[in-house]
């Protein structure tokens, strides 16, 4: 590793390093603390701590505005989806890591080509096909859209993975007796563990964000998720600032933990591909 | 271990997310009626009033589940075509509502509410089709003049204008000494057409008349009265806030709600809006637009906001008519204009409105020339909608980018791709 | 690898078929669907009536939608000029500061990632909260700065709504730019570095002859990431312009266009399905292209300098 060593440099490095801090966390501090805030407050000392913390926003955003129902469904979509994602790219990449037969490229590179195709430029195909098998305002039409945009990189990701583990243990299990599904479930999948945690992970930022999708898939508001009603809320409560803030640090909280307590996986997982090259 | 601590996570995540999701389900035996509208900020004014109704009718619940605004009318229409529409929809008047009915999923309603036809016929007439079926219970009129604040006015020894030189003195007035004239910002150009457009407009393009000429083709928006309309109205431009490009709605309705400004010309929809904001009618007063010259008579734009419907696939439809009959009884529409100030019901009867803001905002119809907003009927059915020019014209205007008479043309200009009168 | 009896692989189908299928016919289907209702017209949520090449006739050359489709297509020539410039071109100065083996430079790499996991939407409320000229932060940061002359409409003039619209698109997705180049960076050799130090080269050269040379196929990636996404972005425009694109369309992007264009109603700007899907198609072309056009270049490039 190459070392700074000349003084002033380092000072100029530190001090771009604590703005680019800044330039992040402001944002997010200010958030947070104005969720926590009453009007008042707000707008007599903006960014100072609150003082008291006013939970009353959160509370209301639960009580009247039923948000569990919001939380509860995107739960269920994103671990459904998480779930399918992994599941049928394991699979397709097993069977395209470990097997030649002919077209095998052309098919890895059918899967891998999603990754460049925007799945929006769709949206008016996937309507029709939605308001076709009666899915349109279910959380289901959510859940395969989101699979479908996950595969791609499920695949990416596990095939690489699953070709590097070594032929001799298949081997090793045929001649032991197990046939090709039990190569599969007893060796593939528990050697891929960290590979498919790392595709479920990086899948669960685009899926649990999602806004365009439930937007035109979506109108009743018991199958609301999460990014849907948070626009619908900030409608309902825009002149109220505490809650407008509670809203948004509830959409956000989540992800942002989830990314904090396994951001290793989350790094490893997006910069796989790249540096593959 | 990672793994089970990840495990975990997720485990508890789901569990918490499904007891907190205990909330809004019915009783045994009740059936339950959904009601949408574009009104997101009336949720709790709406449950309170529909809860009236559940009072008197245990075996039904009414759940009101808006949605935004601007994503309102295109998500109904799709809704209703693909049967997963709310039971009782709002709907707007004219070709925004006939689309609506147009798609064959509205119930119509000349025999199922017989009260219908006391209601007045211009009301009427917003929701009907051109077979003459009643597709929507004529709900709730609006109208547009101005707000101001009742101690910035007493400062100054300022009296509530009568005419346009009037109404720009007092801002010149209250400029002079440093206040803040108006709450008003261009940043989304439907408040610049709807309200300071049709609303304060009228007077000077000439009214009801006026409207109708231009939907029949007889005059054009480049026609001096028209021109005129938008060169007196850009005349307010001086008088607004510092930023007012990048105003939203929202901040505007903020700044006037906290008394940041003195004045704000508005809907009548806002009452209960500045009154969460602290202004409350004996804070605030209302005008209505001022007029070219003393004892003019007044154009005022009454529009015709929203009708109640019936989504005729919903498997409700008994409970569905219950509540429509319901919403058009004078019962529902005192309620409801109480609850909500600034709406005013068609539904006849006689009312007495507690608000002094609403009062003076139906006395001044008294003797009026009521016309509806400009280019609302016909003339936005089809793209480039007149709403949307209007929107573009009068952003452009206000922000020094087209004179007032270039405004009128880009609008016309728009019209004539595709409206044939 | 192992070779299979013919007969025997016949189980793979049930292996690679799931994925195919959903991926497919989600996918693929709805985008080929897509391109053949762009040739029909009519009201209804599908359209049906066969127009041919009327909607791309209307796109190209019928006033108003040729105006306002050209202003889209050059709106997000700048804002993907503009996000490149902040994104990449910072990200990637960033990111070599970050590789320095300073203190605290896992911590901050680390951090830069937490923007990007935020949604797009809440961004756009946030900032578009922040830079409100009423009771915006930023105003007053200014002001507490003493540079209050500086303080404009931001998002309501032509001038500064889309260049700062892409600074906030920036500001989540820098993070991004961070990973990737950070891993990069760490990827070279050591002592490819310490050769140059030795020879002499200062720290431009060596990001100019060691640092980028290594890591262009990282940067040919990023730039396509931040390519597809910005040509396809809308969240954002949403959030803090609505789809009408404020003020004056000057950030209405493909986006927000497709958006009213497909799921609007008339009185709203909508055009109806068709031209919708007339604008989605296009869309796909440009992408496809570009994305195209810039592996060739990344290839090129990479080939000429290894």
């Amino acid at each position: 590793m190459i070392t700074i060593h000349r003084r002033w440099a380092r000072l100029v490095s530190y001090g771009l390093m604590v703005f680019y801090a800044a330039v992040i966390l402001f944002p997010l501090y200010l958030m947070l603390i104005t969720s926590l805030k009453d009007n008042r407050q707000i707008f007599t000392r903006p960014f100072a701590f609150p003082n008291p913390i006013e939970f009353g926003g959160y509370l209301r955003v639960f009580t009247v505005a039923h948000y569990g129902i919001y939380f509860k469904n995107s739960t269920v979509i994103t671990l459904c989806a998480l779930a399918l994602i992994v599941f049928l790219s394991a699979l397709a990449s097993y069977a395209l890591a470990k097997y030649e037969f002919r077209g095998k490229t052309a098919i890895y590179v059918y899967f891998v080509l999603g990754l460049i195709v925007p799945i929006r430029l769709g949206t008016i195909g996937i309507l029709k096909t939605m308001i076709g098998l009666t899915l349109f305002d279910t959380i289901w039409s959510l859940v395969i859209v989101f699979v479908a945009m996950g595969i791609p990189l499920g695949v990416f990701i596990l095939y690489d993975f699953i070709r590097m583990i070594p032929e001799e243990l298949s081997h090793s299990a045929r001649i032991d007796g197990c046939n090709e599904h039990m190569i599969f479930r007893r060796i593939v999948v528990p050697l891929s563990q960290p590979a498919l945690a790392t595709v479920a992970i990086v899948n669960f930022i685009p899926v649990w964000n999602d806004f365009w999708f439930p937007l035109i898939l979506i109108r009743s508001n018991e199958v609301r998720p999460v990014p849907l009603a948070t626009a619908l809320l900030f409608g309902q409560f825009e002149t109220n600032f505490g809650m407008v803030f509670a809203v948004l640090s509830l959409a956000s909280l989540p992800v942002m933990t989830f990314y904090l307590l396994l951001s290793r996986y989350f790094i490893k997982g997006l910069t796989k591909g790249a540096l593959k090259g | 271990m990672r793994k089970t601590a990840v495990l975990a996570l997720v485990l508890l995540t789901l569990v918490a997310g499904i007891s907190m999701a205990g909330g809004g389900r019915e009783a045994e035996g009740t059936t339950k009626l959904v009601f949408t509208s574009w009104r997101t900020e009336d949720i709790e004014r709406m449950n309170r009033i529909n809860q009236v109704f559940m009072d008197e009718n245990p075996d039904i619940v009414v759940e009101f589940q808006p949605i935004k605004d601007t994503e309102y009318d295109a998500q109904l229409k799709s809704s209703l075509e693909t049967g997963v529409a709310a039971d009782i929809v709002f709907l707007r008047s004219y070709d925004a509502g006939l689309q609506i009915w147009d798609t064959g999923i509205l119930l119509p309603l000349n025999d199922v509410v017989p009260a219908l036809a006391d209601f007045p016929g211009s009301a009427r007439g917003a929701w009907s089709s051109p077979e003459d079926d009643l597709y929507a219970v004529p709900f709730v009129g609006v109208t547009h003049g101005v707000y101001y604040q009742k101690a910035i006015f007493d400062k100054y020894g300022l009296e509530v204008p009568e005419t346009w030189d009037e109404f720009i003195s007092v801002c010149e007035r209250l400029d002079a000494n440093g206040e803040t004239v108006f709450a008003q910002g261009t940043k989304e150009g439907w408040p610049l057409y709807e309200v300071i457009f049709s609303g304060l407009g009228a007077n000077f393009y000439g009214g009801e008349q006026a409207r109708q000429d231009l939907m029949a083709g007889a005059v054009k928006l480049t026609d001096p009265q028209f021109v005129r309309a938008f060169e007196t109205l850009n005349e307010l431009q001086p008088f607004f806030p510092a930023g007012y490009e990048a105003i939203d709605y929202v901040s505007m309705q903020q700044m006037f709600g906290t008394g940041q400004a003195a004045m704000f010309i508005g809907g009548s929809w806002e009452i209960g809006i500045f009154e969460d904001l602290g202004s409350g009618q004996s804070e605030i007063g209302f005008f209505p637009p001022p007029v070219e010259n003393r004892g003019d008579r007044l154009s005022y734009c009454f529009h015709v906001d929203a009708g109640i419907g019936i989504n005729a696939e919903s498997e409700n439809l008994d409970a569905a008519k219950r509540y429509i009959e319901w919403a058009s009884s004078p019962e529902f529409a005192q309620l409801f204009m109480e609850e909500l100030p600034g709406f005013f019901a068609y539904t006849p009867g006689s009312y007495s409105l507690s608000n002094s803001l609403a009062n003076d905002m139906i006395a001044a119809v008294e003797g009026a020339d009521v016309t509806v907003r400009t280019v609302w009927e016909k003339m936005s059915a089809q793209s480039p909608s007149g709403n949307t020019l209007m929107w573009e014209a009068l952003i452009d205007m206000y922000n020094g980018i087209k004179t007032p008479a270039e405004a009128a043309a880009h609008v016309q200009r728009g019209l004539d791709t595709w409206y044939r009168p | 690898m192992l070779r299979q009896e013919g007969k025997r692989r016949w189980f793979l189908v049930w292996y690679i078929l799931p994925a195919l299928v959903v991926y497919t016919a989600f996918m693929l289907v709805p985008i080929i669907n897509s391109m053949r209702l762009s040739f029909f017209s009519g009201d209804g949520l599908i359209p049906n009536e066969f127009v041919g090449f009327d909607n791309y006739i209307k796109l190209f050359a019928e006033y108003p939608f040729n105006e306002r489709f050209w202003n889209a297509f050059f709106n997000n020539i700048k804002f993907f000029v503009m996000v490149t410039l902040y994104q990449n071109i910072l990200g990637f100065l960033m990111a070599v500061l970050l590789t320095r083996g300073l203190r605290f430079s896992a911590f901050l790499r680390k951090l830069s990632f937490i923007p990007t996991t935020l949604s797009v939407l809440v961004v756009g409320f946030l900032f578009s909260m922040i830079f409100n000229p009423v009771w915006g932060v930023f105003d007053q940061i200014l002001r507490v700065l003493g540079l209050e002359s500086l303080i404009r409409p931001w998002l309501g003039d032509r001038l500064t709504a889309l260049p700062i619209v892409s600074m906030v698109v920036s500001w989540q997705f820098f993070g991004e730019s961070i990973i990737f180049y950070t891993a990069g960076i760490d990827a070279i050799d050591d002592e490819m570095l310490e050769a140059a130090r030795i020879d002499g080269a200062g720290f431009f050269s060596e990001i100019w002859h060691i640092i980028l040379p290594s890591i262009l196929p990282v940067v040919g990636i990023v730039t396509i990431l931040i390519f597809v996404g910005d040509f396809t972005q809308f969240d954002i425009i949403y959030a803090m312009s609505t789809s009408m694109g404020n003020p004056g369309y000057s950030t209405d992007i493909f986006g927000s266009l497709f958006y009213r264009t497909a799921f609007s109603s008339p009185e709203r700007g909508g055009w109806g399905m068709g031209m919708g899907a007339a604008v989605a198609t296009i869309m796909f072309v440009f992408v496809f292209v570009g994305v195209g056009l810039f592996l060739i270049f990344f290839n090129r490039r990479r080939s000429k300098l290894s």
